[in-house]
């Protein structure tokens, strides 16, 4: 497939692809293993019908997520598979009671299951570590 | 020693200069990597954290592997590491690391095949007028057993490629262990399209 552009051959671990074809019972289905990331987030209909092989997709990979969920604007998506994300926020000053704004930016992992991420769009960001 | 594997000597996420505020610990030690070559076996044991145990494999000779779609392992010698994705000074070098891809000898599996399916696996088709049947094929077996194989026929197919693998006495396998933790060098026999990926990758590098 088109996804093998690495080195080493790309896959997900815990599937084995290689059982024999006995005779009427191939298997063509895409054996893919997903997971429910939980927290009420639905799992994306790529993440289970791709054939993307990426060991950080909340869904496909290796990764759980637990602590924070953040939200921000997607600034910048030119990396590979990661996204900058824009979280901007009020900081209080007390001696004038008035706010001023900040912002910070954050590196997130885009999963190859989300396709069409542009600058602009808003984006929920899991903690994995 | 003096290999640490703190964050703390390196710039932080912003790019900034972290000052060094303590010494090294000793929870954040490294230790020197230990190559395995091939060889005979040589293990160092490592008195670890917590009081447990490593061994470091310096030089190792055989290992467990596994063949996948008939679902047995037997335990056989290594030959040559043929394709390391990280670094082909490794390949040169002949040394064993977790997903190294190199070639074991066949015989254990040859003849675990010969006697489950009671089928050639890898014979030469020239002719051979002196040759024997291997006492695997041509042994005489009860009739429970002969019914056994008889209901194993039709799935003693073998892929092609594999089979030839088998006729020059040496399997592609990759090392899925890491044998200078655990002291042993086990892993699995290439099949399908990761066989055909890191044959295509062998070849393009001759």
């Amino acid at each position: 497939m088109s996804e093998q552009i690495e080195k080493a051959f790309q896959k997900q671990p815990g599937i084995f692809v290689n059982a024999k074809a006995i005779g009427k019972k191939a298997k063509t289905k895409n054996q893919r293993w997903y997971k429910d990331v939980g927290l009420g987030f639905k799992t994306p209909k790529e993440a289970i019908e791709g054939h993307y092989i990426d060991k950080k997709c909340p869904w496909a990979g290796m990764v759980s997520i637990r602590g924070r969920i953040l939200t921000g604007v997607v600034m910048s998506t030119k990396m590979k598979r990661t996204v900058i994300v824009r979280r901007e926020y009020l900081h209080y000053i007390t001696k004038y009671n008035r706010y001023e704004k900040r912002h910070k930016n954050l590196a997130a992992h885009l999963s190859p299951a989300f396709i069409g991420v542009q600058p602009g769009d808003t984006v929920t960001v899991g903690q994995c570590r | 020693m003096g290999i640490s594997r703190d964050s703390r000597h390196k710039r932080s996420h912003t790019g900034a200069k972290r000052a060094q505020y303590r010494k090294k610990r000793k929870f954040e030690l490294g230790r020197q990597s230990g190559n395995t070559k091939l060889g005979i076996k040589r293990i160092h044991e490592v008195r670890v954290r917590g009081g447990n145990r490593k061994f470091r494999a310096l030089r190792l000779d055989s290992g467990n592997f596994s063949w996948g779609s008939e679902a047995i392992s037997k335990k056989t010698r290594l030959i040559a590491v043929v394709y390391n994705a990280s670094n082909n000074e490794l390949v040169r070098t002949n040394t064993l690391v977790k997903g190294a891809v190199i070639q074991i000898d066949a015989t254990p599996f040859r003849q675990w095949y010969e006697a489950h399916y009671a089928q050639p696996l890898g014979r030469r088709k020239a002719k051979k007028d002196g040759q024997v049947e291997s006492e695997e094929l041509s042994k005489k077996r009860s009739n429970h057993v002969k019914r056994k194989i008889d209901s194993r026929k039709e799935e003693a197919k073998v892929d092609p490629i594999l089979e030839d693998q088998f006729a020059t006495g040496r399997l592609y396998a990759i090392i899925s262990s890491r044998p200078g933790q655990s002291g042993r060098c086990d892993g699995y026999i290439l099949e399908g399209k990761e066989l055909e990926f890191y044959v295509r990758k062998i070849k393009s590098k001759k």
